[in-house]
């Protein structure tokens, strides 16, 4: 069966009470719910905390932690490039971001009237 | 008007990532700072250029045939391809300059380099032979290694929790790393010194002081890390 029977049925009054009595009419929108993402995890918090470590055992002398401080700057350069390449992958997944989503909906909006 | 809807298209051509073919607006600003990510760097180093054809061949072949056909963006006033330009120089003048008066910037800056060099000639003149190579001479590297004993490593982030602001310890960029340095530089320079010497003299003394690992902008360094130490309890509350 296809969707529009289906709908017929659901708004059909002949088999007694129909299933759904909609208020607005069935039709999609031309824009998108901008949902905001889901909160992430702090990255690199135990090099931040070895080199803390480091800081306070050396009173805080950068020539003593050099091995440290370089291993929390690969650490965070790691992170930023995982965050630029998920924000990539998610297009690959076969999910779209709201604002993407919104912005071809905007520019392919649903016909209004016949051509 | 004009900007905000430019802006639209350029952030609609930017998002949207497969919809990315060779565009370019109708109207184009000849310099501008925002450009379709289509629009490549110029190449500014001259070195760049007098390289023959046998270097790198694969990855710089291809860098090369793509420069042949793909617009690029239009090089800004302050870059040159002389040997004495500087990019930091060039950001630390960028910094000092106000009311669009470069020009009082660059000779702020050139007098100081003048003023650490006779410094440390002097200084060279007075040690005795065996220490002569330790002092360094080169304005330059001052300059260079005394911003970079300046920059941060960690800095902290005001982060709401449960109604309460917390100061959190986050990793820096390097572009903010530097940020930092400068601006305390500058700041520094300007408020908490005498008010009769001249700004060269100012920053002459301090970078001197920062290369040697001492002065108040060390020390401002070294008090954020401190507080970072301090807060590091609170380092989960971070999302990124």
């Amino acid at each position: 069966m296809s969707a529009q029977e289906k709908v017929r049925l659901l708004l059909s009054r002949q088999n007694g009470k129909p299933v759904l009595k909609p208020n607005r009419a069935l039709v999609l929108k031309d824009a998108v719910a901008i949902r905001r993402p889901r909160k992430g995890e702090a990255t690199c918090i135990t090099e931040m905390s070895v080199l803390m470590a480091c800081w306070k055992q050396n009173n805080f002398a950068d020539a003593l932690c050099s091995t440290e401080i370089s291993s929390f700057y690969t650490c965070v350069s790691k992170a930023q490039a995982a965050m630029k390449n998920q924000s990539e992958q998610s297009l690959h997944q076969g999910r779209l971001p709201p604002k993407q989503a919104l912005t071809l909906l905007k520019r392919f909006p649903n016909i209004q009237s016949e051509i | 008007m004009l900007g905000s809807s430019l802006k639209h298209i350029f952030s609609m051509a930017a998002s949207v990532a497969g919809l990315l073919k060779p565009w370019t607006p109708s109207v184009v600003l000849v310099r501008w700072s925002r450009y379709n990510p289509y629009y490549l760097e110029p190449e500014v180093r001259r070195e760049a250029y007098s390289r023959p054809e046998a270097e790198l061949s694969a990855e710089e072949q291809e860098e090369r045939k793509l420069k042949e056909l793909r617009p690029i963006k239009a090089a800004t006033c302050s870059t040159t391809s002389s040997v004495f330009d500087d990019p930091l120089i060039s950001k630390f003048v960028r910094m000092i300059m106000t009311d669009g008066n470069k020009v009082l910037a660059r000779e702020i800056i050139t007098q100081t380099l003048e003023n650490i060099k006779r410094k440390q000639v002097e200084k060279y003149h007075k040690t005795p032979a065996g220490k002569k190579e330790e002092i360094e001479c080169n304005p330059y590297t001052i300059f260079h290694t005394a911003l970079e004993n300046c920059k941060p490593v960690v800095g902290l982030a005001s982060i709401q929790k449960g109604g309460k602001s917390y100061q959190v310890p986050i990793p820096l960029t390097d572009n903010r790393r530097r940020f930092l340095a400068m601006k305390w530089m500058i700041t520094e320079c300007r408020e908490n010194k005498h008010r009769r010497t001249h700004m060269y003299e100012k920053l002459s003394q301090e970078l001197l002081a920062a290369f040697e690992k001492e002065g108040n902008v060390i020390k401002k360094r070294q008090e954020l890390h401190k507080m970072a130490e301090a807060n590091r309890a609170y380092a989960h509350y971070r999302w990124w």
